[in-house]
């Protein structure tokens, strides 16, 4: 822009990607992007796993073995949820894959405000940096880190922890809360705007759909949260008393609060999952998506009633009985369009010509299992039986279920089926057969008889357990082990990707795949859709 | 392509309503895949509702399954070459839409039946107060000579024969069979939450908020929960106890009770107070 | 990265280039400065609080430098690329979508406040929160709590704001019609009476017979009007940068997003302000 020869009014177009770590760091390209997100996701995954491999250690027999102070376990069962949402699950389905594809899938050159993007990136750079000091920093008298649980409860976290950690833990999720919230601004100018020529509303992919519903729950729940742990910020350091009931403040408050956002939350990490899987389930039966406007309103319709059935979570908290019966009605009514939605997957397959190649093989068990645990969730929105289920394993297994077979089923499907587009290279199918095999049997070993332990009445958070619950807690830690298996599988499978280097051509899909990506080459040049395509 | 056997998966769901592999007496049993044997008039209800809907999800579930398998059998690329191009079908999907909305109508319904009858505390024949503290209960009897005592999870050195590890306590709730008992539970410092699986109760104990439930306990004989809200360190370890016994022999008890611990509660054990003073010092 | 100003200047004389129709922005460094000055200010905060570290304040005013330095580039940026007419209708439609989402997320914000303040004066007797309902006597406000007149500095307050307001939807008005004298005194007045809402709202403040610490009421009270204040603050800034803009000879009638922002923001302001005003001043007083 410097350059003189420049002509007065007319703006050249961008030569290229700049050299070396500049590209990334000054990224202002959707595609540099996403693969950052996408390789942050892929690091902090590692930690979150390791977190929850050395818990599943700890209750692999009674006793205490390695968490000889168990409020470590505590910190350890925090930092798990904590870095699985916010640096694994959100940065991978919506930073990663949606900075990646939304705009290629519209046809535009770009997202709408492509420097606010990469500050969203970086934005999360820094929450994880605080996140992770965290845990060096006193919490709890007597050791570090925060070990409140994802949720952060009051007065836990507030006079139960005196020390830094929590608000280290605090300023790391309101750094990640603007991440999103630019984020998703960014998505939902996009989207609205910048669409090519001919590619109405109802004309979009599923999943950019399921993008721009998400960007909307994300504008709306996140600042909820800020406040709430603001609040919670205050009452620590400020002496308010927004939580304390000697000062006339309310725990409750905070679980309301948290929960508006926190339901959303569950939505954000499940409808990017949902646009995933209708784009490879139409791609491998080779027909296109069974019921598209139905699947449409049936997101729409999950993101405005999750705004509404929060207090399913506090069924145990002493709610007013009709309050609870209220969120009973509403959180079982979710159960409806879901089942649009699964149906609607079951009945693009019907007459189909289905493909079993690696993509597939995670759609179809993200089909299965996240129905699975949709209906165990069924089971907790009834107020009556969530009173023994409430804070035991079989929430845990409930909400594995949709999150680690759900969700990272959905992730593990776009990662095979956009792989060979963003690097230029073809994944080996055989490793992709054998990473899905090892880890679908792992993690149903690993989550189902956790249904068991908590209906036999194991509660959550535990770092010991009664000498009864050990066969089934055994059974699950195996299971564990497995889990572990497949992701080291998965990373051969990308190293012997890049060694191979097998060229990807613009479609290995075949006809089925009909988004505009697999137009363009693999990977994409720099620029793609300077000059938009028509759409019919 | 291989498949877990769908039978195992219908006989464990099934197992979980019908509490296969001898569900525990009071505490859980090794194995069990169920809830825990019921021991009180909300409990039954409670089970009863469970079996029902568990019988539902594993319909629906074995539905989406079948379903699957169908669709991978027949309709895959060797079976048929050439997809169809047919995207809806507005019966079905109305179909789809109204059924699952009608069954979760008549799921509702039923739902509040047990959620009323768990909520609606009837007229109480003992009242007790429950607080929980940073790692032990508080038992109160406010109408029966408002004595108060600490209620502390047996470590192994003092745990005797059959008493099971993390669930026996040194001082238990003692309560009488068939009489309703009105549970008032509040926090102590943090929230705990007050849970007893076989009774069916579970009620967050809030600092700052009375909250209240019920029990009518339908057999003698001593039953166990856990804390069922983060609370720190020692959250696994502040297990709650109930011993039910006739109603002689609970008077015999009150009297004893009475006498023994006074109007406010015993101080907890002394190696208790001195883990205590290590944690609050800041030592490890 | 920055634009030449001279070539800027003769770029904005020119017409709108040929090309397509979105802006591709530059490689920019201010993202990666503002999430490391972020990081310093969130750090540093939790440092100067625990004082961990000599200066206690030292890496919290490196953030705050930090972050002002990265907000005045960056928007300085976004400026020049408006002047120089990189803004096409599209990228102009994108903003206003922008500006339109942050102000709801900011409204969202809000809603976290009012609920904390509702959550207590909804419900003062709440009886089972026997605790609270002693502490508080279970009426809202608080028994022992002297609240503020509502028609005295309140309502002094309500009147600043809502005149400050009609003084820069004026401005805008006036600029629309090319009249940049209008422009800039219905931007003076609007500013200035924002400064001096501040100072009356710091004044009540520090006169309030209330604590902010140890009750409930203080604690919801100054946190939302508190941010309120603080929002004010920010949109006054706003409205300063499109007055200084305008002295600048930036704006046209008919492209002047920064203004059209700035009002919106200014709105927003106000009706955070009568909300606050109708519930937490007069409605529970």
């Amino acid at each position: 822009m410097a350059d003189a020869t420049i002509t007065p009014g007319a703006k050249p177009l961008e030569p290229g990607p700049l050299v070396g770590w500049r590209r990334y760091v000054y990224a202002t390209n959707h595609k540099d992007i996403g693969t950052l997100y996408l390789s942050f996701a892929l690091i902090a995954s590692l930690v979150g796993t390791f977190l929850s491999i050395a818990m599943r250690l700890e209750l692999h027999e009674p006793g205490l073995q390695y968490f000889t102070n168990p409020q470590i376990y505590n910190v350890f069962v925090t930092a798990h949820g904590l870095i699985m949402i916010f640096f694994v699950l959100m940065p991978a389905l919506i930073g990663g894959f949606g900075n990646w594809m939304v705009p290629i899938m519209i046809g535009a050159p770009d997202m709408a405000f492509p420097r606010l993007n990469n500050l969203s990136f970086w934005f999360l750079v820094s929450s994880f940096t605080l996140f992770c000091s965290s845990l060096f920093f006193p919490g709890a008298p007597g050791s570090d880190g925060a070990g409140t649980g994802w949720t952060l409860y009051p007065l836990l976290s507030t006079k139960g922890h005196p020390g830094p950690s929590v608000d280290f833990v605090i300023l790391s999720l309101h750094l990640a809360g603007a991440s999103s919230i630019l984020g998703a601004i960014n998505f939902i100018a996009t989207i609205l705007n910048m669409r090519a020529p001919g590619m109405t509303m109802h004309k979009m992919p599923l999943y950019v759909w399921s993008i721009l519903i998400t960007a909307f729950l994300l504008v709306l729940a996140l600042p909820v949260l800020a406040g709430a742990i603001t609040m919670l910020l205050v009452d620590r350091n400020f002496g308010a008393t927004f939580f304390n009931p000697e000062g006339g403040g309310d725990p409750i408050l905070f679980q309301h609060l948290f929960w508006f956002f926190g339901h959303p939350e569950v939505y954000i990490m499940a409808l990017p999952a949902f646009g995933i899987i209708s784009t490879v389930i139409a791609t491998f039966a080779g027909k296109s998506i069974f019921g598209y406007l139905g699947m449409v309103y049936a997101m729409v319709s999950i993101g405005f009633i999750g705004f509404i059935v929060w207090a399913h979570h506090m069924f145990t908290v002493g709610l007013n009985a009709n309050t609870q019966a209220y969120f009973v009605a509403a959180s079982l009514l979710i159960a409806v369009p879901t089942g649009i939605k699964i149906f609607s997957w079951v009945a693009t397959m019907w007459g189909g010509s289905i493909e079993f190649r690696t993509p597939m093989l995670w759609a179809i068990g993200f089909v299965f299992l996240f129905t699975v645990g949709g209906v165990t969730g069924v089971v907790l929105a009834n107020a009556g039986l969530d009173r023994v289920l409430h804070d035991t394993y079989f929430v845990v297994a409930h909400f594995h279920y949709v999150l680690s077979l759900g969700a990272l089923f959905a992730i593990f499907s776009g990662w095979y089926y956009w792989f060979p587009k963003m690097t230029g290279y073809l994944l080996s199918e055989t490793i992709g057969h054998i990473h899905f095999w090892v880890t679908f049997i792992s993690v149903n070993v690993l989550f189902f008889p956790q249904h068991f332990l908590g209906a036999a009445g194991m509660p959550r958070r535990i770092a010991d357990y009664p000498d009864a619950f050990a066969g089934w807690n055994f059974v699950s830690s195996l299971g564990a082990y497995g889990a572990a298996c497949g992701a080291v599988i998965f990373f051969i499978g990308m190293a012997e990707a890049f060694y191979r280097k097998r060229p990807a051509p613009a479609n290995p899909w075949g006809p089925g795949a009909t988004t505009l990506e697999w137009t363009l080459s693999s990977p994409p040049p720099y620029h793609q859709f300077e000059v938009q395509p028509r759409i019919s | 392509m291989r498949i877990r056997s769908p039978l195992i998966v219908i006989a464990s769901c099934l197992g979980m309503s019908c509490g296969v592999a001898h569900a525990g007496f009071g505490q859980p049993s090794p194995w069990q895949t169920g809830l825990q044997e019921s021991d009180t008039t909300v409990m039954n209800a409670l089970v009863a509702f469970n079996d029902h809907i568990m019988l539902l999800i594993t319909l629906i579930a074995g539905l989406v399954f079948a379903l699957l398998v169908g669709v991978m059998v027949r309709f895959n690329k060797r079976a048929n070459p050439t997809p169809s191009k047919r995207a809806g079908n507005l019966p079905i999907e109305v179909t789809w839409t109204v059924v699952p909305f009608i069954i979760v109508l008549v799921m509702t319904i039923f739902s509040y039946r047990l959620l009323y009858f768990e909520e609606d505390v009837p007229t109480a024949d003992l009242t007790v107060k429950a607080t929980g503290h940073q790692w032990y209960w508080d038992y109160t009897y406010p109408d029966n000579g408002n004595f108060e005592f600490s209620s502390e999870m047996l470590d192994d050195q003092s745990r005797k024969p059959g008493q099971p590890r993390l669930l026996a306590v040194d001082n238990e709730l003692v309560v009488p069979v068939n009489k309703v008992v009105r549970v008032r539970v509040i926090g102590g410092d943090v929230i705990h939450s007050f849970a007893v699986p076989s009774f069916g109760i579970k009620v967050d104990a809030v600092p700052g908020r009375l909250n209240e439930t019920w029990f009518k306990a339908t057999h003698e004989g001593t039953y166990y929960g856990q804390c069922s809200e983060l609370c720190g360190m020692n959250h696994s370890f502040m297990p709650i106890a109930i011993r039910v016994v006739s109603e002689e022999k609970f008077n015999e008890w009150l009297a004893y009770a009475k006498n023994e611990f006074g109007q406010s509660a015993r101080a907890p054990s002394p190696n208790k107070t001195a883990a205590i003073d290590k944690y609050n010092r800041g030592a490890d | 990265m920055a634009i030449d100003p001279r070539l800027e200047a003769e770029m904005a004389r020119a017409s709108p280039p040929p090309g397509p129709a979105y802006q591709l922005v530059e490689p920019s460094p201010w993202p990666i400065r503002g999430a490391f000055s972020a990081l310093l200010l969130a750090s540093g905060l939790i440092l100067w609080v625990y004082n961990l570290i000599w200066p206690p304040w030292i890496v919290f005013s490196l953030g705050a430098v930090g972050v002002a330095a990265t907000m005045i580039g960056w928007w300085r940026d976004v400026v020049r690329e408006g002047e120089a007419h990189e803004h096409t209708p599209l990228t102009q439609l994108s903003l206003h979508y922008g500006m339109l989402l942050f102000i709801g997320s900011e409204v969202m914000f809000f809603v976290a406040w009012f609920w904390a303040f509702f959550n207590s004066a909804l419900f003062p007797g709440d009886s089972i929160q026997v605790v609270r309902d002693k502490v508080i006597g279970g009426v809202w406000p608080p028994q022992g709590i002297e609240t503020d007149d509502p028609w005295g500095l309140p309502l002094l307050m309500t009147a600043i704001l809502l005149t400050s307001a009609a003084a820069v939807t004026w401005a805008h008005g006036r600029l629309e019609k090319g009249d940049r004298r209008g422009l800039k005194l219905g931007l003076i007045v609007g500013i200035a009476l924002g400064v001096i809402f501040t100072c009356v709202q710091a004044y009540d403040f520090t006169h309030a017979s209330f604590d902010y610490s140890g009750n409930i009421y203080g604690a919801v009270f100054f946190m939302a009007t508190g941010f309120h204040g603080a929002h004010v603050i920010i949109g006054s800034i706003f409205l300063s940068v499109c007055l200084l803009r305008a002295f600048l000879g930036q704006f046209t009638p008919k492209e002047h997003l920064g203004l059209t922002f700035a009002a919106w923001y200014w709105h927003f302001v106000d009706v955070v302000w009568l909300f606050l005003f109708m519930f937490v001043y007069v409605w529970w007083a």
